[in-house]
Order: structure tokens, then C-alpha cells, then sequence
């Protein structure tokens, strides 16, 4: 079995099961939106600083709502029971781990859209190609460290408690470089495209080792 | 430890600028070097568990990272309290601080999956891709102070900065952790096949086969 097809044939399935039910995507822009209004009411936000304290809203609001998505990924699979029998065939474990990423980062992406233009609407920071492109690139690693958590948990008990335990020390090499990235692309000090370099050699560090271990996540 | 608790604080010399509070130098510096140590029986237990299943790798894997994640508290906490006679406060954000800080966050996830996972099998497997994972984390703390401008200072043990008392307390402060960590890691050891025994969570096949599927909701 090809493993592309497999991965994609699984993104499909998990993209499909989405539009028909229409579950995340709707409820997570709900929450960023409303995370947002919370970065309002806890901060002073005017003109002045709104540069300064958007990045770190937008970061909050992104790790919250990453862990909610990823969380979701394998929550549909255990609840039909139907992880084990995808297992159980021929295709590869990593190539279903793959499919499942990728359907999960895309639903994070959609969640984005809105959150990236609500941001510069709400407190007037630019949108820009920069700021988009940072987060998209941050997205990429995220997803693999996530996706890989939220297979693990899936299986564990109180896994809402153990799945952000996990992945947020591991997120934060992209929040570092991620947050330096769009500090400087909404004009604060601070090199863009270092920041950037470094977000891909995460990205790229992280996707090797996470290619690596989903077999043993997996696996049973 | 005893010699080496006399060393610092009768054979070593006072430290000109900063006083009595340098004497927590050695341990600091010698927990820290030990809990990087431990981390590396935790990567290199996991790695060979995921090779081979062995029982034994897993458990010096799981005794690694409890004493890891003791001696790294020791060197947070001991940091803390020269930081705030030296810096004049407890906690700054510099990048040496919180990568430590975030290290042990790893570690004590790890110590919580392997609460919380089925023990046996699937708990050694997931606590083995944490470590691996984990120990990137290392690496980071250990070159943060060179990558990074931090309030932390350098190493300053290959850079010759020390005078040859204070040099000749370290190392043997350093050597008596280090072999303090790994009585504890033996120690712990004993205690984990113990509980194994017991527990007989390795026991072939019987376990998976008699494991029923979670109910469908």
C-alpha cells in the first residue's frame, strides 16, 4: 500500500467526518474570538501598546485552541472504537499517524483565518504576509508534536489533564521563535527572519523525530 | 558528601565579590550536572526499551528521571536562593532559568504518564517517547547560556576561570553527586523490580489478550 494514498485517503476521511457534522471548526473559532475578548478585558489595551500585547494574545489563544483540536483528533476514533481496526490494516502506522496530522493542522489552519484578521480588527495590528506565515510555519510542527501526544493520550486516563501536561513544554521552542516572529513583524525590535530560520529547523527537527516515534505510539 | 560538605566550606576559598552564598556554586553546578545525567539514563532507557521491550531498560529509565527530577528541584531551588542575594531576586526571566524550569516540567510529565498510563507495556513505551523527546530539552539548557544573552553566567569550569582550590572542591563535590545519583538510581532500581515482581506488570501476553475494548458510548 502506498503510504501517500493511505495518508491521504485518512486526511480525507477525518476533513469529510468535519464538513458533515461540522463540529470543530465552529466551536474553536467560537472560543479564539472569545479568547480574544478576554485578552481585552484582562489587559489595557489602546493604540499605543496594542503591538506589544496582541503577539502574546495571539499565541494564548492559539496553544489553547491547538490542544483542543489535536485533543479532538483521536476522541472521534476512540469513541466508535474504530482506531483499532484502522490499525488493523495493512497500511501503515505512520501513514495513518500522517493522514490524522494532516487533518488536524488543516482544521487549525481554518481556525486561524479566523482568528489572524479578528486579531487586526480587534486591536488593530497589522495583517500582514509576515504574520501569517509565521504562524503557518509554527503550525507545521506543532501539529506533528500534538497529533503525537493526543494519539498517546487517547488511550490513557484522564487524558485531558495529561495532554497539555505533555505537549506545552515541548511547544514552547515554537512559541519562542513564533512569538520573536510576529513581535517583530507587528514592528516591535527583533530579527524576523532569524526567528524564522529557527522555526524551521524546528519544524523540520520535530517532524523527523515525530515520524520516528509514531510507530511506537501507535503500535500495539 | 560529608568530605565533600567540609571541602566547601573549610578547604574552599571565600569568594572575593559575592561572599559565603558562591559555597552554593558546587552543589548547584554538581546537582545540575547529575540530573543531565539522569536524563541520559532516561533517553538511553527508553531508546533500548523501544528496540528490544526490555523490563530492565524501562526501569532504569522510570528510577532516571525520579532522581533527575529531584536533583533538578535542587539545583532550581538552590539557583533561587544565591540568585536572590546575587541578582536580588528570586526568579528572572532569562533563558538559562526557564529552560530548566521547563525541563523539569518535562520530566515530572513524564513521572505522571507513567502514573496515569495502564502500567506495564504501553506505560513504558509512552514514558520512552516522552524521554527521548524530553531530552532535547537538555541540550537547549546546556547551550542557552552561550546562544542566548543571559543573566546566567557561563560555564566556568573548561573556560580555567577557577582558582585550583575552589577547582579541586568542585570536581570532588561534582564526583560525590554524581555518585550519589546513581546509588539513588540503583536504589531505585531495586525498589522498581520489586514493585514489578509484584505487580507482574510485564508478564507475557495474558495482559493484552485479556484487556477487554473500551466500551462503546
Amino acid at each position: 500500500m502506498n503510504p501517500f494514498r493511505v495518508a491521504l485517503a485518512v486526511a480525507r476521511k477525518d476533513l469529510r467526518s468535519e464538513w458533515r457534522t461540522r463540529e470543530v471548526v465552529p466551536a474553536l473559532a467560537q472560543f479564539i474570538i472569545l479568547a480574544l475578548l478576554i485578552g481585552n478585558f484582562g489587559f489595557q489595551v489602546d493604540s499605543r501598546n496594542a503591538a506589544s500585547i496582541a503577539p502574546g494574545i495571539l499565541w494564548l489563544a492559539l496553544v489553547f485552541a491547538g490542544l483542543v483540536a489535536f485533543g479532538r483528533t483521536f476522541a472521534a476514533e476512540r469513541e466508535q472504537a474504530s482506531l483499532e481496526a484502522m490499525l488493523m490494516t495493512p497500511a501503515s502506522p505512520v501513514a495513518i499517524f500522517a493522514g490524522k496530522a494532516v487533518a488536524a493542522s488543516l482544521l487549525l489552519i481554518a481556525c486561524e483565518a479566523v482568528m489572524l484578521p479578528a486579531l487586526s480588527l480587534f486591536f488593530g495590528t497589522p495583517f500582514s504576509a509576515d504574520v501569517v506565515a509565521a504562524v503557518l510555519i509554527a503550525t507545521v510542527g506543532m501539529a506533528a508534536l500534538g497529533c503525537l501526544f493526543a494519539a498517546m493520550v487517547a488511550r490513557v486516563r484522564a487524558r485531558e489533564l495529561l495532554l497539555p501536561l505533555l505537549t506545552l513544554p515541548l511547544w514552547i521552542p515554537f512559541i519562542i521563535a513564533g512569538g520573536q516572529a510576529v513581535q517583530s513583524a507587528m514592528g516591535l525590535p527583533g530579527s524576523y527572519s532569524e526567528a524564522i530560520s529557527l522555526l524551521i529547523d524546528f519544524d523540520i527537527l520535530f517532524l523527523v523525530l515525530t515520524s520516528l516515534a509514531a510507530r511506537f505510539v501507535l503500535d500495539e | 558528601m560529608l568530605i565533600a560538605g567540609a571541602a566547601i566550606f573549610f578547604y574552599a576559598p571565600t569568594d572575593y565579590l559575592q561572599g559565603p552564598v558562591q559555597r552554593i556554586f558546587y552543589l548547584h553546578v554538581s546537582s545540575a550536572i547529575a540530573a543531565f545525567g539522569c536524563f541520559a539514563v532516561v533517553l538511553v532507557g527508553g531508546v533500548i526499551y523501544l528496540r528490544n521491550e526490555s523490563p530492565a531498560a524501562d526501569r532504569f529509565a522510570r528510577s532516571g528521571a525520579l532522581v533527575g527530577v529531584v536533583f533538578t528541584t535542587v539545583t532550581l531551588v538552590m539557583g533561587m536562593l544565591w540568585a536572590k542575594t546575587v541578582w536580588g531576586a528570586f526568579w528572572v526571566w532569562d533563558a538559562r532559568l526557564t529552560s530548566t524550569l521547563v525541563l523539569w516540567i518535562i520530566y515530572a510529565g513524564y513521572l505522571l504518564v507513567r502514573r496515569l498510563a495502564d502500567p506495564g507495556r504501553q506505560a513504558a513505551r509512552f514514558a520512552a517517547v516522552v524521554g527521548i523527546f524530553g531530552f532535547i530539552d537538555v541540550p537547549v539548557v546546556h547551550f542557552s547560556v552561550t546562544w542566548w544573552t543571559t543573566q546566567h553566567p557561563g560555564p566556568v569550569i573548561i573556560n580555567d576561570a577557577l582558582p585550583p582550590q575552589m577547582l579541586a572542591t568542585f570536581l570532588f563535590t561534582m564526583a560525590c553527586t554524581v555518585v550519589l545519583a546513581a546509588v539513588m538510581i540503583a536504589i531505585r532500581y531495586r525498589i522498581e523490580t520489586l514493585v514489578d515482581e509484584r505487580e507482574q506488570v510485564f508478564e507475557p501476553a495474558k495482559v493484552l489478550v485479556a484487556r477487554e475494548p473500551e466500551p462503546v458510548q
